[in-house]
């Protein structure tokens, strides 16, 4: 039997291929506190995918790695490593190993780390997307949607959502940088974003919608909690607007056919 | 976005052999309860029926070629496995009576007693129709996009006229409508030659000439609504039949492969031993020979009665059991989880939510799958599918589960 290489390990290459000018602007404008961060969340995260992989028999996976750059870029500064360890045991073990490992979880675990430190410890600041690491998201999403891994539909919905709450002026600019990267750490993934091409298309949508809601109303919100938030929301919604996308085409199929 | 693959400079040419051994077998995956009709070692003439279904007597397996019965096979219950039929020069072919063939009734007695009716497929379930089945709609396959497959144009190529007649005469058999399934290009046939023909343009890329995604894209298969699905040449091997009143047992075949010095087309009989093919044209070594492509066809030695291409791999070096970490780490928790990509939306043409569908399927969530049209899938469909997930999920294993479970349940 002859075979394709789109197993999940691939997916998680390209996906790491993708998010690699990200990760060298990051390092590149950071410095060395920012990699001992991402070299402390991928130990967590492996020491977690090892116990996984003797107590129930996990297969680990390299995306370890793409969770780790995403804590490390986007964790509140100066949490100290037992916080960090604390939120990133319950996010990696919560949010993706009890689910049956990288693939099979419903929420990104990088999210529901994030989130679990800012609720847990709202007195630590938020990190600053500086401009230059923000453009290297572009090439990352490109290279994402071109390699197929990211799914196309979300970013440019997300990117055409942003562009025209951005002309009506109702997106400030200072959420952009954030909100660009989260969309391609967090957002675009293509395990717990929708699977329909309509769903693709809403969820990126319903991301930038959530994002200006949040940016209007909340008051004292950082960039990156907002955008957070709204990813957290977002990709909870996903299965939701999977539904709304299926019944549509459900419809569409009865109108053209007369039955399912 | 084209792999380059070895062995693909295929002489233009196509070659006429007729192997001295063929191979009788019923559609795959199915083995029905069949009477013979000649002896082991009796001479039959070319298109003289060999055995036949034993419930519905019209329904015949007829020799490919004329020649001698070596060898029959059958399962328990009298289930037709393999008929081997030797070929011997100077016998000549069978000439049916087509005077009857303008009622609808002595059409499909034509035709099964020829015959033809192995080579039509079916959906929902796959295998051969039943004799009395009335199709819903008949889609005509004048495109293929497997890898490697031989342009069904170029199997027409002189037989236009043939081919229109046997469109008038399939379109015959439905009150529904005729889907002609071509490339872009000028109509093989129109409206003139069956009223209710309707073109269907495919694109160049596998699977959008696919049968089963066209039938869900373009009238579904449902328990009360069947469909058909025939290829062109054979369409054109029908006109022949009405107009000559023999059944050509013949067609093109493309003959490829890594196991192989060169690709090349032949037109051989059906049923043809796939080692007389490959024969002095493999490279040095092992190998095993398939019938149909490389990512639906099946370990054969004989050209199953739809296949259209052979071909012959080099088989994977097993290096023996893996090291138990490198299989801790790999192997366990099966099946692996699929991930949603390009690569997979593509391996359905974009045509249905292939993420949401495969969780349906790998979970055994019938009523979702029934709702998405499973029914007019078979697993050559999902043959692209399995192959880009790595081979890993054995959707094919799943899909025929899950249309056995269906089929039982609204036998019931």
């Amino acid at each position: 039997m002859n075979r394709g290489l789109w197993t999940r390990e691939t997916v998680v290459v390209l996906l790491l291929a993708a998010y690699l000018p990200l990760a060298l602007f990051w390092l590149w404008f950071g410095g060395i506190n920012d990699l001992q961060r991402f070299a402390l969340a991928l130990l967590v995260i492996a020491v977690w995918q090892l116990v996984f992989l003797l107590a129930r028999a996990q297969p680990i996976s390299l995306s370890a790695a793409i969770t780790a750059l995403s804590i490390a870029m986007l964790a509140p500064e100066e949490l100290g490593a037992v916080r960090l360890i604390l939120g990133i045991s319950f996010g990696t073990v919560m949010g993706e190993l009890v689910f049956g490992g990288w693939g099979r979880n419903v929420v990104n675990p990088a999210t529901v780390t994030l989130a679990f430190l800012g609720f847990g410890f709202p007195a630590y600041a938020w990190p600053e997307i500086i401009v230059p690491v923000a453009w290297a998201a572009i090439p990352a999403a490109v290279i994402g949607v071109m390699a197929g891994v990211m799914p196309a539909g979300l970013v440019l919905g997300a990117t055409i959502g942003a562009a025209v709450s951005f002309g009506f002026d109702v997106l400030p600019a200072t959420v952009l940088p954030a909100a660009g990267v989260v969309l391609v750490l967090l957002v675009a993934d293509p395990v717990t974003s929708a699977s329909t091409a309509l769903g693709r298309w809403l969820n990126g949508l319903l991301f930038i919608a959530l994002v200006v809601l949040f940016a209007t109303g909340w008051q004292g919100a950082a960039p990156v909690q907002i955008a957070v938030a709204a990813a957290l929301l977002a990709s909870l919604a996903a299965a939701l607007l999977d539904e709304l996308a299926l019944a549509h085409w459900y419809a569409q199929r009865r109108r053209r056919h007369g039955r399912y | 976005m084209v792999p380059a693959y070895p062995a693909l400079d295929d002489a233009q040419d196509v070659e006429d052999i007729i192997t001295d051994e063929a191979g009788l077998r019923p559609p795959h995956g199915t083995a029905p309860r069949v009477s013979m009709v000649v002896e082991d070692g009796a001479f039959v003439a070319q298109g003289a029926p060999v055995a036949c279904h034993s419930t519905q007597t019209d329904i015949c397996f007829v020799a490919p070629m004329a020649g001698r019965v070596a060898r029959t096979e059958l399962l328990s219950g009298h289930r037709l496995s393999e008929i081997v039929l030797f070929h011997e020069g100077g016998g000549d072919s069978i000439t049916h009576d087509t005077t009857d063939a303008q009622t609808e009734a002595g059409l499909r007695r034509l035709m099964q007693r020829a015959g033809f009716w192995p080579r039509i497929g079916r959906r929902p379930f796959g295998g051969m129709p039943n004799a009395a089945e009335r199709p819903a709609a008949i889609f005509i396959l004048a495109a293929d996009t497997r890898p490697r497959a031989p342009d069904p144009r170029r199997a027409l190529e002189g037989h236009e006229d043939a081919f229109r007649r046997g469109c008038r005469a399939l379109s015959r058999l439905t009150e529904g409508r005729v889907l002609l399934c071509q490339a872009p290009g000028p109509a093989l046939a129109d409206t003139d030659d069956a009223p209710r023909l309707q073109v269907v343009i495919t694109g160049p890329r596998h699977p959008q000439a696919s049968a089963g995604l066209l039938v869900h894209a373009e009238y579904p298969a449902g328990i009360a609504t069947p469909v058909w699905d025939v290829n062109a040449e054979d369409v054109a091997a029908l006109g022949d039949l009405l107009h000559t009143g023999a059944l050509p047992q013949t067609r093109l075949v493309h003959v490829g492969g890594s196991a192989l010095k060169t690709g090349r087309m032949v037109r051989t009989q059906i049923g043809a031993d796939l080692r007389a093919l490959t024969f002095r044209h493999v490279r040095p070594g092992p190998h095993r020979l398939w019938s149909g492509s490389s990512l639906d066809g099946h370990a054969a030695r004989w050209l199953a009665p739809r296949h259209r291409q052979v071909t012959a791999f080099t088989p994977e070096a097993s290096d023996g059991a893996p090291h138990w970490l490198v299989a801790a780490l790999t192997r366990s928790a099966r099946p692996k989880p699929m991930i949603p990509t390009a690569a997979l939306d593509q391996a359905f043409a974009g045509r249905l939510p292939a993420a949401v569908f495969l969780r349906a399927l790998s979970a055994g969530d019938d009523e979702t799958a029934l709702k998405m049209g499973v029914l007019s899938l078979l697993e050559e469909d999902l043959a692209l599918a399995d192959y880009v997930l790595g081979a890993e999920a054995h959707l094919a294993v799943l899909l025929r589960g899950m249309l056995e479970r269906i089929k039982t349940e609204f036998a019931a």
